[in-house]
């Protein structure tokens, strides 16, 4: 978890909006500590997460947990965490013998064309299912985190398919159960000539753009590499509904060993 | 046609207004002055709402007239996939809407408003969507059909078709201005006649449309003087300023290098007697008056 972040997106694990989905997105530039720094923070905050891990093992997100502070398998055995694990989970799906489990979480790398309702079925019924710890504490408001939805793109799945589960998600979580949402989407370079960009990275990005309150948008520097500065991230602050006021602000930032440091443009401690 | 006329008049019988936003700026707020406008003038509102809940579409409405609403639940589950839906986006056709519209009591000419275009797109082939718009249009059943469109989601040529099916495009985008955002609006009348406007607006509280000063020709894009321009010979320690006398003779001095009237004329027409030489001999000169060429027999 990441102090300096919390503080320019005004939120701490005590008080924080609910109802938010925020979308995390990076182009040739790798946004996963963010993905790492709200699941620590959603965590702390005494949550119920449901995560989708498509790309990494559970002992990665563990062992970088382990770093910001946070025991991700003490939360999954107390119930606080349920976590698919995409990668270890899909072999077992492929190599299955019978097709009448249409409805499973990972269904659609059988069938990518059916869409995603098995996937939104595993998070409806993990988020509704009452938060009984142990102890039989309750959790605070549920929150979904994705990483990456990207990924999906390049098994089959169509960009349609992908924003109509983002949008039965965000009914459930954010509307009905008063929770949060965090999504990464990485993005490829934009090729001019790709006028039709019916199926890439960048529809999706759009449109998860127009149905988000939150995007955090993750670049290299325009100008370069640079040891000190690993990039920018644009906050794009947007209220749905509200045709204006859609505040913009570029912060750089530094990835450390245990966090993430972040400033104003031009602020950087190697230049100050 | 303004975009305030547009809003507050509607549009004529069997007219579809669209209207078009991108990631930058979002019409869902110019959508909701147009259903505010609408319950105002006494006509009966169906929306088809896919993409947000009733709570956000129906904010800030005129409550006095919120009964003529009618808000027809796509969201939060536009596909049937959890059966709590009233109207799935599979159900748009033109009977399913027809008939959903003789159900409600009065079956008055209404205005449809789908929110959003974008997600019935996504799953209805966009020739088949476009007979459905045109039956809808001459059933008789719908006065006018108002659309919100993603038109940085689909491909050109699809954003195209249904342009081209509405008889007014409203297309917003962001304006240098944070507080206002720019509308153009292209309006089709029945005679063939396209009348274009750009204007400023901005959408208030209660969804009613202020609309601003229009932006001036592109080119010439003017962003608002708040600060005056400074003067930098004020507050300096010396004096960098002139007096009358002073601005005068420095416009009086005549540049070296200009090439000036009374200069051309000293060098075109030479004085006569202007190249004579002077020769003053010195002391230790040997001045000779006698020419020395004297002796050769030339």
């Amino acid at each position: 978890m990441f102090p300096e972040l919390n503080s320019i997106l005004n939120s701490t694990p005590d008080s924080f909006k609910s109802s938010d989905f925020i979308l995390v997105s990076d182009r040739r530039a790798n946004a996963s500590f963010l993905i790492q720094h709200y699941l620590a923070f959603y965590l702390r905050a005494g949550c119920k997460v449901c995560f989708l891990g498509l790309v990494q093992s559970f002992s990665h997100y563990s062992a970088v947990g382990q770093r910001l502070g946070v025991s991700l398998a003490q939360a999954r055995e107390k119930g606080q965490l349920v976590f698919l694990e995409g990668l270890k989970d899909s072999i077992g799906v492929l190599l299955q013998e019978d097709t009448s489990h249409e409805t499973q979480p990972l269904s659609y790398l059988r069938s990518p064309g059916a869409g995603l309702e098995g996937l939104f079925r595993f998070v409806e019924r993990s988020m509704r299912q009452s938060g009984d710890g142990d102890a039989g504490e309750s959790w605070g408001p549920p929150v979904l985190l994705i990483d990456d939805l990207s990924v999906l793109l390049s098994l089959g799945v169509s960009v349609g398919a992908i924003l109509d589960f983002t949008l039965y998600c965000q009914a459930t979580m954010c509307s009905e159960l008063q929770g949060n949402m965090v999504i990464l989407v990485r993005c490829e370079e934009e090729d001019a000539d790709d006028d039709d960009d019916e199926e890439g990275s960048n529809l999706l990005q759009r449109g998860l753009v127009h149905q988000c309150n939150l995007a955090l948008h993750v670049e290299g520097l325009p100008t370069g590499y640079c040891r000190d500065i690993h990039g920018q991230m644009e906050v794009w602050w947007r209220q749905r509904g509200e045709t204006i006021y859609n505040q913009r602000k570029i912060f750089h930032f530094k990835v450390h060993d245990k966090g993430a440091s972040f400033f104003a443009r031009g602020t950087s401690s190697a230049v100050l | 046609m303004s975009v305030e006329s547009c809003v507050l008049q509607g549009a004529e019988a069997g007219g579809f207004i669209l209207i078009q936003d991108t990631v930058k700026c979002t019409g869902r707020g110019l959508l909701k002055c147009f259903i505010n406008a609408a319950l105002k003038r006494g006509e009966d509102v169906h929306v088809l709402g896919f993409e947000s809940p009733e709570t956000e579409v129906c904010a800030g409405l005129d409550r006095s007239c919120v009964q003529k609403l009618h808000f027809h639940k796509g969201f939060p589950d536009p596909l049937g996939w959890t059966r709590r839906s009233s109207f799935t986006v599979e159900r748009f056709a033109s009977q399913h809407i027809t008939q959903l519209i003789k159900d409600t009591q009065q079956a008055k000419a209404s205005v449809l408003v789908v929110d959003s275009l974008s997600l019935v797109l996504r799953h209805h082939d966009p020739l088949v969507f476009c007979q459905t718009l045109q039956e809808l249009r001459k059933g008789g059943v719908i006065k006018t059909i108002i659309g919100l469109l993603h038109s940085d989601l689909h491909q050109q040529g699809i954003v195209g078709i249904v342009c081209y099916l509405a008889s007014t495009v409203i297309s917003v985008a962001p304006a240098n201005n944070e507080r206002h955002s720019v509308a153009k609006t292209t309006r089709r009348t029945k005679s063939g006649k396209v009348m274009q406007e750009e204007e400023y607006f901005s959408v208030c509280k209660d969804a009613t449309l202020s609309v601003q000063a229009k932006p001036r020709q592109p080119g010439h894009v003017q962003k608002e003087r708040d600060v005056s321009e400074a003067d930098p010979t004020s507050n300096l320690t010396f004096n960098l300023r002139l007096s009358e006398e002073e601005r005068k003779a420095k416009e009086k001095v005549a540049l070296p290098f200009v090439f000036s009237q009374e200069k051309k004329s000293a060098l075109l027409k030479p004085t006569p007697g202007s190249g004579r030489i002077v020769y003053e001999p010195d002391d230790n000169d040997d001045f000779d008056e006698e020419d020395p060429d004297d002796d050769l027999d030339v």
